[in-house]
């Protein structure tokens, strides 16, 4: 505590946090709560159209989340997200053609496109930043024309449709509520998974590795096998949203894995929130409600108004969506009392893996060294004597 | 042999167009870091602008320089307003909001133009010559010119002069830079001018042949992203060699590879650079960046 | 004839105040060191005086208030900042670096005659003058930062931990060279160093800093007198 530059950061977090934190737990369990049971209800109350714009959203949120734990939370550039939101959604149109259960197909779907994340990985991770982003790139655009050649596997340029989602008698459900049960389990399970893998291990070797390669090495972690997992993982949620994309759409085609629509789910995660699992939800929205609106409004301005919209929403929230409530509150707080208290606590993996720059450049200027508080201790006597002096 | 050397030429002349918009993209990254997926964007907004200025009854060069010029304005002036605030934060961020401004792009010129088809008019001759018995398109030939003549002025603008020592200092270390009295950020604003520049030159290259249409550059610019990783980002050379590469190799595989066909041509460079890669991640021409700490 | 006055400079990080009231003066043609423990808010000052982190307070530099000017209005003054992790830029030759020093400059011949000025006063630099400053030695590395500083022809020389990460006899040529530099161009300096012995043998007088505060200042000569000083920082 003789630092008091340390000491500053360290007594504030505390003070300002704790109180918040007990509130929020009691807070945030009546939320859950109520979050699901009107998760639970909403379909049966709802217009099929909404029904399955809902779905849609979930189908999108799990591609983005895959983004999100190889983008947002490991650092590495992927365009080719969608290719494997495709290739989970072909091989569950080619298993149910094939009258395989579903419960396997849903398996393969996942475990391919795992498998083929991991070999993509295995070569891709070798290299850095940019150069991984451009073999991804190479997904979507090889995967189209190659989807179009397959043609048995895949149909070609008319696509394959295979419908599996129609409601049993016995749940009573239409179509529409029956597909919103399905990805709604589909997709909680995989939002929790997710949720559980970054706050884990895994998790902090994901931060390491996005902030300090050189930092992770020395740590322990090995950046390559690191990469390689979170591609991996990120390509099996792909599948998964693959899955779940042919049990909405009940249809899919080359233009499904169009590097068009990579790139916007990468859009998608940017604005929802990098780096965030709320952010992955608020993203999956963004994909599937922004062209919606825009059509609805000028469906001729509606490029330009995505365009618009996109820009104007990282320039106020550089962040993302998800920012907003932190912005709003530092707004609203900077006109009472604590100014520029960090309300976030940043997880912090490592001592040196700071996650901010501002972190960073405190850390360089005030690196102890060992002798650091003796030398304090002997200044602070001299200027004593020097006062009285 | 005729459609040999036919093949080729005309290989090296599309080679020329991903050449052109590869330069701009290495331009832009050395100077702020990032990838621009908005610089086919800006090159077929000139497209536009071009067409707009003949259509208005200036004579083509005339209209073609005059887009030139605007580009280079818009490339700054989207470095200064738009791109400086995302400069030092996320590149992830900053990458996406390239991405908004080629939708943007996009959209205002379906609004303005709409999306059909536009002739453009061809700067060059449409006759062809003879060479070695290959009848080859004086339009190919002076492409590829064209583009080996800007590059070289590129490349003397760069190495022999105060304002490419600057704009190199600058792609090097903005803030190491600004010590010695380097306006960074006007700097940045040539840098994004000229890769603009570059692309309007592209732009108006290739119209003639696709004709105008919003989209007109996007596989261009996935090519030119595959001659830019083949080439490696720090050498401009490597970029256009690659490029032209690439050109020459995809019109040769898809007919002489039957089983590649012209559907999955495209796939070509990009087993090239996967195999490349994993062999020389830096790139064929780009240099390993040696650090000491 | 102070041609750099700061009075209560401060400077934070974000929430994170690093200087809180330094004050120092330098003379024209002046040299002053900066001491203190890591964190003290040295380099930090250096970034105050340089328009690299935001600061309050005044920063007076040649009868102006330079405070709150871009790094490169600064520069444009007459501040040369040799920061922290020298600053060379690695892609470029070592020519090419001295030359992006005299960026501001104009005359061909006076900026060619610097350059082999620089060299005579670095001679290592000579044979590699067409490396890249990456694939330099640390020592060089730094010579070739001072030298490109220099090349701005200065009224005002910044020096960031010169010594950092150099064997003792690299460090030792460097501020030989430093010194010799500031003989024959009476360019003025702040000098901040951990390695008070290598201070001492540049400057006239030190500012010690203590948790962001100038703590007292002194001649070197009185500085070397005193007990403490010579426990914290001269190693006896």
């Amino acid at each position: 505590m003789r630092n008091p530059l340390s000491a500053k950061p360290l007594s504030v977090e505390p003070q300002s946090v704790k109180p918040v934190a007990t509130g929020n737990r009691t807070v945030r369990i009546v939320v859950l709560v109520l979050v699901a049971v009107v998760l639970l209800l909403a379909p049966l109350n709802l217009p099929p159209f909404a029904n399955q714009t809902l779905v849609r959203i979930g189908v999108y949120a799990v591609a983005v989340l895959g983004l999100n734990i190889v983008m947002g939370y490991t650092g590495q550039v992927n365009l080719g997200q969608i290719f494997f939101v495709g290739l989970g959604a072909y091989v569950t149109a080619y298993g149910v053609k094939q009258g395989w259960n579903i419960l396997l197909v849903f398996v393969l779907a996942c475990l391919i496109a795992g498998v083929v994340g991991l070999l993509v990985a295995l070569a891709a991770a070798r290299l850095g930043g940019l150069a991984i982003a451009m073999v991804t790139i190479a997904l979507p655009i090889v995967g189209v024309p190659l989807a179009k050649r397959l043609e048995g596997f895949t149909g070609g340029s008319q696509g394959i449709s295979a419908r599996f989602t129609d409601a049993p008698d016995w749940s009573g459900l239409y179509n529409d509520q029956w597909q919103y049960y399905i990805i709604l389990l589909v997709t909680a399970a995989g939002f929790l998974l997710a949720r559980n893998l970054v706050r884990g291990k895994y998790g902090r070797a994901f931060g390491v590795v996005k902030e300090n390669e050189a930092v992770a090495a020395s740590m322990g972690v090995s950046p390559y096998r690191t990469k390689v997992l979170a591609f991996t993982v990120a390509s099996i949620f792909g599948g998964a949203s693959g899955f779940l994309y042919l049990a909405a759409v009940q249809y899919t085609s080359p233009e499904t894995l169009s590097f068009g629509h990579s790139i916007s789910l990468l859009a998608a995660m940017v604005i929802g929130g990098a780096g965030s699992i709320a952010g992955s939800l608020i993203g999956g929205a963004y994909y599937v409600l922004v062209p919606l609106l825009t059509n609805a409004v000028d469906p001729g301005l509606t490029t330009v108004s995505q365009g618009a919209i996109l820009l104007i929403v990282l320039f106020l929230l550089p962040e993302g969506l998800v920012s907003l409530p932190r912005v709003l509150r530092r707004i609203t707080g900077r006109n009472r009392d604590r100014p520029g208290a960090p309300q976030r606590t940043v997880p912090a993996p490592a001592p040196g893996a700071g996650s901010e720059k501002q972190a960073d450049q405190h850390q360089t200027e005030h690196q102890a060294i060992p002798d650091q508080t003796d030398q304090q201790q002997t200044i602070q006597h001299q200027t004593g004597r020097q006062d009285q002096a | 042999m005729g459609t040999f050397i036919q093949l080729v030429v005309d290989g090296l002349s599309t080679g020329s167009i991903y050449a052109a918009l590869a330069l701009a993209i290495v331009l832009v990254n050395q100077a702020t870091g990032l990838i621009n997926f908005a610089q086919g964007g800006l090159a077929v907004l000139s497209g536009y602008v071009a067409y707009a200025f003949v259509q208005a009854g200036l004579p083509l060069v005339v209209a073609i320089i005059l887009a030139v010029a605007l580009s280079f304005v818009l490339g700054a002036l989207a470095e200064r307003f738009l791109v400086r605030r995302f400069e030092r934060g996320d590149p992830d961020t900053a990458v996406v909001v390239t991405i908004g401004l080629l939708t943007l792009i996009t959209g205002i010129i379906a609004v303005i133009w709409s999306y059909n088809n536009l002739g453009f008019p061809s700067l060059f001759p449409l006759t062809s010559v003879d060479i070695l018995g290959a009848v080859v398109s004086v339009r190919s030939l002076a492409t590829t010119v064209t583009i080996v003549v800007i590059m070289v002025v590129l490349q003397l603008l760069f190495l022999r002069t105060k304002l490419g020592l600057a704009l190199r200092a600058v792609a090097d270390s903005p803030a190491s830079s600004a010590l010695s009295g380097l306006p960074v950020g006007r700097l940045l604003m040539v840098g994004w001018g000229l890769a603009a520049a570059l692309g309007a030159v592209a732009g108006v290259l290739v119209a003639p042949q696709l004709t105008l249409t919003p989209g007109m550059l996007d596989t261009a610019l996935v090519y030119a992203l595959a001659a830019v990783i083949l080439g490696g980002l720090s050498s401009p050379i490597g970029c256009v060699v690659a490029a032209w590469a690439i050109g020459v190799l995809e019109n040769l595989v898809a007919v002489y590879v039957p089983f590649i066909g012209h559907d999955l041509k495209i796939a070509v460079p990009f087993a090239l650079i996967f195999v490349i890669l994993i062999l020389r991640p830096q790139g064929l021409f780009g240099r390993k960046v040696v650090v000491r700490v | 004839m102070t041609l750099l006055e700061l009075v209560d400079v401060t400077a934070s990080y974000g929430p994170i105040q690093v200087i809180d009231g330094v004050s120092l003066s330098v003379p024209e043609g002046g040299a002053v060191g900066i001491l203190g423990a890591n964190g003290a808010g040295k380099t930090t000052t250096l970034r105050a005086i340089s328009g690299t982190v935001r600061a309050g307070g005044t920063i007076r530099f040649a009868g102006r208030d330079i405070r709150g000017l871009r790094p490169d209005q600064v520069a444009a003054l007459g501040i040369a900042h040799v920061p922290e992790g020298r600053g060379t830029l690695g892609q470029l030759s070592v020519r090419e670096n001295l030359m992006v020093g005299a960026y501001l400059r104009k005359g061909r011949q006076a900026i060619a005659a610097d350059v082999d000025y620089c060299l005579d006063l670095f001679p290592q630099l000579r044979d590699r003058i067409g490396s890249r400053a990456a694939a330099l030695s640390g020592g060089e590395q730094q010579m070739l930062a001072v030298g490109r500083a220099f090349m701005a022809r200065p009224r005002l020389l910044l020096l960031d931990e010169a010594s950092l990460g150099l064997a003792p006899g690299t460090a030792k040529t460097v501020y030989e060279a430093i010194r010799r530099l500031r003989l024959e161009s009476g360019i003025a300096m702040v000098v901040v160093e951990q390695n008070a012995n290598l201070a001492f043998s540049l400057v006239d007088t030190a500012t010690v800093l203590e948790t962001g505060r100038t703590a007292l200042t002194g001649t070197t000569a009185e500085l070397k007198g005193m007990d403490e000083i010579r426990r914290a920082y001269l190693g006896g």
